[in-house]
């Protein structure tokens, strides 16, 4: 009964989503407000609908209703309640409708917050917003519904992937889909520019903080992904080119390329075209994302079965709104000729050109190298993989470009740099970063990457820590007070730029984790028994012993492991071999210590009925810094959100 | 006037033209292509020693553990032809005998297919798509030219 309520409420949103879009219409045509009020009661019906929708699935969840056939695809009357919750967007149909609830949270949090200020927009925003919610709800409705029942009700549900039933993925595909989602609102803001021919600064600026938190959430969504598969797939890195990290990586590279490019047009009116060509693009890769996901063409460990259907109707709709949102740019291309032009080579504004560039090449990349293997199946019926050598080797000199961008741009003025203000303030940040690659090469490091990442990193860092030693004495001078309380009141001061730089830092930090950990990590596979021990880098690992554990709903083998630095006992990791007992699938679930900002990172794969373990041994250093440096990165993008408002 | 902007364009197309070579250049050498047993022992001897990939069952019973070193022997199969695997490194937790796998590694002149990479999925949606002749319904290749056709 319950989740026949929620179905008739997203039913029930389908129609109001079709009012909410002629309303919009009526409203452009009679300018009467009284339709522009009718789209704002219909969005705002419509997320109370969705919430219904999606409070009744949660429902179905929580009490267990295996005559619902999506609970009972993934879902288990032993899975512990915290999974439960997760599992609701644990497949396709689920996550679908979370998408959509989401996006009609946010349209009408945006409705409602931009009511006043920005009355003309209002029915773009209503009507592009109710057509994205349409098309997705006419996918959940006809193609991908979790309300269908399943008659007769199985006795016990088939469970959750034990593979997701972990706390990073309960709040990795809601974060995923909160970034994804949030490009939403400056699209239709982009959209309803192009439309109505208002094609100022006004658009970015009202929708600046909505890109900085979609941003953050897409941030948030990527890195938790890389800590699920850190330490649940058990393998000890963190990113592996998936096509379907590479799914969600495509629309955060050109919405950071956005998220700078907008600074350009807010200072010196130029990129008009550009922005809302970023937009579209970053909006168009989300959908995409969400396509190729959930559409199953993809080979991945994420895809669920493949259906045709879905993927075609996905297709359809994305083509189709791609095509709305590039056929209204062309229309307006010619009226969006900028007037102004770079007047330097050396400028702030060919920083954030070549900024856009880098990014824009390496989202290029990861499309060709994404999509490129479902075309050549296509047309030639060969199938073929791009290999994550092919990613590394082109990443590694942009990431090294857009670092040392990084460094130069928040220093270099507007419109024309001079020599003797390059001197001044790159002279020390280069003397910095020759030191750092020096530093490193007596320490024995020999390679490129390495090297040329201590030397961009040096750079920008040192030039940001002089940027915050300068004003914080600055301020201190000016405000006769101690240079810790000068820092934070310059900060205020302008606290849209040094939020910025405070998430530069974090990307510094983030770098230097992802060197260290790729460049200097320790790998060792034994095989063992009770009583061996092995040497993995300083340390030596001893089984100690092996026993059977029993969890809420799995069998484990675990190896008791001591770990022993000289002859003293630093710790005991107990990796685990589970079976899980509704699906019987097998899990490597790894064992961490963390030492000096690194992992020792321990897993047993194997262990045979002689009682042979297989144990493989992994030391990452500096790990710790890729996930601080994450943390560091919201938290400029915080600071920025809950800036004092001028 | 005239010359910044020559400038300016040039040295875009200079760096982009850069970046479009280093994301085209090392493309072709990255591709891996994916086969089906019988493929694999059809190959003429110039695909010997190229990194390919090769989806199948393993054969029940075949899954044997290298007596001295990590590493196991197994026999892939698609229901025509069966190769002869050897791989190094421990396999995938879904890995088992009576279901799909895909191995990524070389074909050798010894007509052994020797590998260091195993992608092993489970249940009917888990299978690896590739798997047509196995009996896996709507694989992916007849989806994307549904698109087309």
């Amino acid at each position: 009964m319950i989740i026949e309520i929620g179905h008739f409420s997203v039913v029930t949103a389908l129609v109001l989503s079709a009012l909410g879009i002629a309303s919009s219409v009526l409203a452009l045509k009679t300018r009467n407000v009284d339709w522009v009020r009718v789209g704002r009661m219909a969005l705002t019906s419509i997320f109370i609908l969705l919430f219904l929708g999606m409070a009744s699935l949660v429902y179905s969840f929580l009490v267990r209703d295996f005559s619902v056939h999506y609970v009972a695809a993934t879902s288990n009357s032993q899975l512990p309640l915290f999974y439960t919750i997760a599992a609701v967007w644990g497949g396709h149909e689920g996550s679908l409708l979370l998408w959509v609830f989401i996006l009609s949270a946010f349209s009408t949090v945006a409705v409602w917050l931009h009511w006043r200020t920005q009355p003309a927009i209002m029915p773009y925003l209503i009507g592009v917003e109710c057509l994205v919610i349409m098309g997705f709800l006419l996918l959940i409705l006809f193609l991908s519904s979790p309300f269908d029942r399943l008659i007769p009700a199985p006795p016990d549900g088939k469970d959750l992937n034990p593979l997701l039933q972990d706390p990073a993925m309960v709040m990795h595909p809601p974060m995923l889909y909160m970034g994804y989602v949030g490009f939403s609102i400056p699209f239709s803001f982009a959209m309803a520019a192009l439309l109505s021919g208002r094609l100022g600064e006004e658009w970015i600026k009202v929708t600046q903080r909505w890109t900085v938190f979609a941003w953050l959430c897409l941030t948030t969504g990527i890195l938790l992904g890389g800590y699920w598969a850190y330490y649940e797939l058990g393998w000890g890195g963190y990113w592996g080119w998936d096509p379907v990290e590479n799914a969600s990586f495509m629309p955060w590279l050109v919405g950071t390329a956005f998220l700078h490019s907008v600074m350009v047009q807010e200072k010196r009116k130029m990129f008009q075209v550009w922005n809302l060509f970023l937009i579209i693009v970053t909006f168009s890769l989300s959908l995409i994302g969400t396509f190729l996901v959930r559409s199953g063409v993809l080979t991945s460990v994420h895809t669920f079965a493949t259906d045709p259907e879905r993927g075609v109707y996905i297709l359809l709709f994305v083509a189709t709104i791609i095509g709305i949102a590039f056929g209204s740019l062309l229309m307006r291309a010619n009226k969006l000729k900028s007037q102004i032009e770079m007047d330097s080579m050396v400028s702030r504004e060919s920083v954030f050109l070549f900024n856009n560039l880098f990014f824009l090449v390496a989202a290029a990349t990861v499309f060709l190298g994404t999509l490129y293997p479902l075309m050549i199946e296509t047309w030639k019926g060969a199938k073929v993989t791009v290999g994550p050598p092919y990613y590394n080797a082109v990443f590694m000199p942009v990431a090294l470009g857009l670092l040392f961008l990084m460094g130069v741009g928040p220093y270099i003025p507007w419109r024309k740099a001079s020599p003797a203000s390059l001197k001044k303030h790159f002279r020390v940040p280069l003397i910095v970063g020759l030191a750092s690659t020096l530093l490193l090469l007596a320490f024995g490091v020999h390679g490129v990457f390495a090297l040329f990442g201590a030397f961009v990193v040096g750079f920008a860092g040192a030039a940001i820590v002089i940027d915050f030693g300068k004003i914080s004495r600055l301020y201190a001078r000016r405000e006769s007070v101690n240079p810790l309380k000068g820092f934070l009141s310059a900060f205020r001061s302008n606290q849209r730029r040094y939020a910025g730089l405070v998430t530069h830092v974090g990307v510094l930090v983030l770098v230097v984790g992802i060197i260290a950990s790729t460049v200097y990590q320790t790998e060792k596979v034994v095989s063992l028994r009770v009583g061996d021990e092995f040497i993995l880098d300083e340390y030596r690992v001893k089984l100690e012993r092996i026993h059977e554990v029993r969890g809420k709903n799995w069998n484990a083998q675990e190896g008791v492991f001591e770990v022993y630095e000289g002859d003293a006992l630093l710790t005991r990791l107990r990796p685990q071999k589970r079976v899980y007992d509704a699906s019987q699938t097998p899990t490597t679930e790894s064992a961490i210590y963390a030492k000096n900002m690194g992992h020792i990172f321990l897993t047993m794969p194997d262990v045979s009925p002689e009682g042979v373990a297989v144990a493989r041994g992994v030391i990452n250093p500096l790990i710790l810094w890729v996930w601080g440096g994450g943390g560091i990165m919201g938290l400029g993008v915080l600071l920025n959100i809950f800036r004092p408002r001028k | 006037m005239k010359s910044r902007k020559v400038g300016m364009i040039v040295s875009i197309l200079v760096v982009g033209g850069a970046l479009a070579y280093l994301a085209l250049g090392n493309f072709g050498d990255n591709l891996v292509y994916f086969f089906t047993p019988s493929e694999v022992t059809a190959f003429a001897p110039d695909y010997y020693q190229k990194k390919v990939r090769v989806g199948g069952m393993v054969v029940e019973g075949t899954v044997k553990a290298h007596p001295d070193r990590l590493g196991l022997t197994f026999e892939l199969t698609d229901g025509e032809a069966t190769i002869p695997v050897t791989f190094d490194g421990i396999p995938p937790d879904l890995f088992k005998e009576g279901q799909g796998a895909v191995v990524e590694g070389y074909w050798t002149d010894a007509h052994q297919f020797k590998s260091n990479l195993i992608m092993a999925k489970h249940s009917e949606d888990y299978m690896p798509i590739e798997l047509k002749r196995a009996g896996v319904e709507l694989p992916r290749k007849d989806f994307m030219k549904s698109l087309v056709q």
